[in-house]
């Protein structure tokens, strides 16, 4: 990979930019403050760079506007967490990195017509039942067995497979992405492999930072958009993390070497190996896309199978009912889509690599829900098991400036290993007990990699998107209970 | 230590060492058990044939780690080791045969840790000196 020093200029308000310069095609630009500047700069120099993998992103073929970050950016593998690149449909590249094996990874957030006062004194009982109820971590398999008929079908019909079976209701579809199904998904894309993993995994939370956590509303920060979203200080909200499961990463596993093979017949200067990519329209990149959409879809169906299990556990420990836990958004963070977005004064179709970031589309556009369109879309965060999360509204200057698109974490700050060493178990599952947090996890590690002390301050990340003007507060989130993989 | 995780803000890199490619590739593999679920907790009651290619011995490590993740989910077992059988490479096309021993899942005597995603070209590095291989990958977690 080349390594050079990189010098970020403060071009607007948290607003720096790496000029085009070299292969670069388009600006590097990262959404941050000084800070969150000095920590890439240093960060720089070491082993991965968040900064240089944005650089190499502003180098492929089609880029529009600007290879674009968000103030969680940290390192990932090719694209950079919290990374954004919009691509000419005929000109640009779709890309393996640009999405992730983790494909749709998102977050849904239910609202419920429960209280803080509910739950009180009844936080073990409900973490023992989200524990019981939602199958999570490593090895652990859900209750549908599919075979590949019914995968296949898991592939084309998203969310609304699961609603066939039970698992939620047509109400839920309105208010995810797209409905819970993307078009476009081939299940021919896919390889026997990918479904072969899949068959014991849909409704499954996973591990690492998947997690299920029931929270309340802290502070309300914007009136009316908090109104359209039904929450009010005091409720409690429901977040459930998680993606496509073995599906996914077996479809980027696949298709890293489809596109390792294209960047070389077509051409395409290739600066990380994993940034590997396709022309969008060849045979090649058509198939990748046709297979990330039904990787998507996997993603919905799973999300919507756990939204189920989820409402069962508070009947369980809390006799809700069901209709009393209704989804107010899901939203995704690992996706490719085409989108319409103004670029130099005209509309155009662009094809948006979302790694770690968030779509968070202004008011007025059709894709957000009817009930919500007229403040925008909702914009979910999830923070960490002992910080707040937050619900933030899509704003017209994001759709300007980053294709609709804001940050979709805290964004970590420390590695695994270093939190392992620096966070025994015990001392983290006490200091949650001392804040009134009860935590549940499977993994003998999750609780210490997973730490708050792990990630960047989500306050200050928070404070910058709202300050740069991308998106908006709408609610501060606490946790009470929270299920790790 | 034969492999070594290396620190990674988000993921973990998996470096593995040996004389030989095949310990090197064997040691990667190692790693990655370990990184899942302790290996002493598992018994070796059933043996899985994988076969993983590359067009390099990097792509080939990279194949390899994922082909042991997709068996540990295709068949709903975790690995107690791993044994090469066949190294070759021809015309610039790497592949190796293995044999991983293991069991089916079993949560209440299996002492599970990370998951793991994938493994990736990401920092992927190969070096081959008069002392033996150097594979290196980051994992997706």
């Amino acid at each position: 990979m080349t390594r050079t020093t990189y010098t970020l200029n403060r071009t607007g308000t948290y607003r720096y930019d790496i000029p085009a310069t070299g292969e670069m095609n388009v600006p590097a630009r990262i959404f941050t403050d000084e800070i969150g500047v000095q920590d890439l700069t240093k960060a720089e120099s070491g082993e991965w760079s968040a900064l240089q993998q944005l650089v190499n992103v502003a180098c492929l073929p089609g880029i529009r506007k600007a290879a674009l970050a968000m103030a969680d950016i940290h390192p990932g593998y090719g694209f950079p967490i919290g990374g954004i690149g919009a691509f000419h449909p005929n000109e640009g590249v779709i890309s393996v990195a640009g999405v992730g094996f983790d494909i749709n990874c998102g977050v849904r957030s239910l609202r419920t017509l429960l209280t803080r006062s509910d739950v009180a004194g009844k936080e073990d009982r409900l973490a023992d039942k989200l524990f019981e109820h939602v199958p999570a971590g490593l090895g652990s398999t859900g209750e549908l067995r599919l075979d590949q008929t019914e995968i296949d079908k898991v592939l084309l019909q998203g969310a609304s497979y699961a609603v066939g079976l039970g698992y939620g209701t047509p109400d839920d579809l309105g208010f995810i992405e797209s409905s819970g199904k993307l078009d476009g998904a081939d299940p021919s894309a896919v390889s026997q492999t990918a479904k072969k993993r899949q068959m014991r995994q849909v409704g499954t939370l996973g591990s690492g930072n998947h997690y299920v956590e029931v929270q309340y509303v802290d502070e309300i920060f914007d009136e009316s958009a908090a109104e359209a979203y039904g929450l009010q200080p005091g409720q409690i909200t429901i977040m459930l993390h998680t993606g496509s499961r073995a599906l996914g990463h077996q479809i980027g596993t696949d298709y890293l070497k489809t596109l390792e093979q294209a960047s070389k017949k077509y051409n395409i200067p290739i600066r990380e190996r994993e940034l590997v990519c396709a022309p969008i329209n060849s045979p090649e990149g058509k198939a990748y896309y046709s297979a990330v959409m039904a990787g998507a879809n996997c993603a919905f169906a799973n999300r919507q199978v756990l939204t189920h299990l989820i409402r069962e556990a508070f009947q369980d420990a809390l006799g809700t009912p069901p209709e009393d836990v209704e989804t107010l958004y899901e939203i995704a963070h690992n996706t490719v889509k085409f989108e319409q977005h103004e670029v130099d004064g005209e509309m155009n179709d662009l094809l948006v690599h979302r790694k770690g970031a968030t779509r968070a589309f202004g008011p007025g556009r059709s894709e957000i829900p009817g009930r919500y369109r007229h403040v925008g879309q909702p914009v979910l965060v999830g923070g960490t098991m002992g910080t707040s999360s937050y619900i933030l509204r899509g704003t017209d200057f994001g759709m300007a400036e980053t294709f609709g698109s804001a940050l979709h974490g805290a964004g970590r700050a420390m590695s695994r290993r270093a939190a392992k060493k620096q966070y025994p178990a015990k001392q983290v599952v006490d200091r949650m007990k001392q804040l009134g947090i009860t935590v549940r996890a499977h993994g003998k590690h999750a609780i210490s990699e997973e730490a708050p002390g792990a990630y960047k301050d989500i306050e200050s990340v928070i404070d910058i998107m709202h300050g740069s003007g991308i998106v908006q507060k709408v609610a501060r989130l606490k946790p009470l209970v929270c299920l790790k993989g | 230590m034969p492999w070594e995780l290396l620190e990674h803000q988000a993921d973990v890199g998996l470096q593995s060492t040996g004389a030989t490619l095949e310990e090197a590739l064997a040691d990667g593999v190692r790693g990655l058990l370990s990184l899942m679920v302790d290996p002493s907790t598992v018994d070796r009651t059933q043996t899985f044939q994988v076969t993983a290619t590359g067009n390099d011995p990097g792509a080939l490590y990279v194949d390899l780690l994922n082909v042991v993740l997709a068996t540990k989910d295709i068949h709903n077992v975790f690995f107690h080791d791993i044994t090469i059988d066949t190294l070759e490479e021809e015309h610039g096309e790497w592949r190796v045969t293995a044999r991983l021993s293991g069991e089916i899942i079993d949560l209440s005597r299996h002492a599970v840790d990370s998951d793991v995603k994938a493994a990736t070209y990401g920092g992927l590095k190969v070096s081959h000196t008069e002392d033996g291989w150097l594979l290196r990958c980051l994992l997706d977690l």
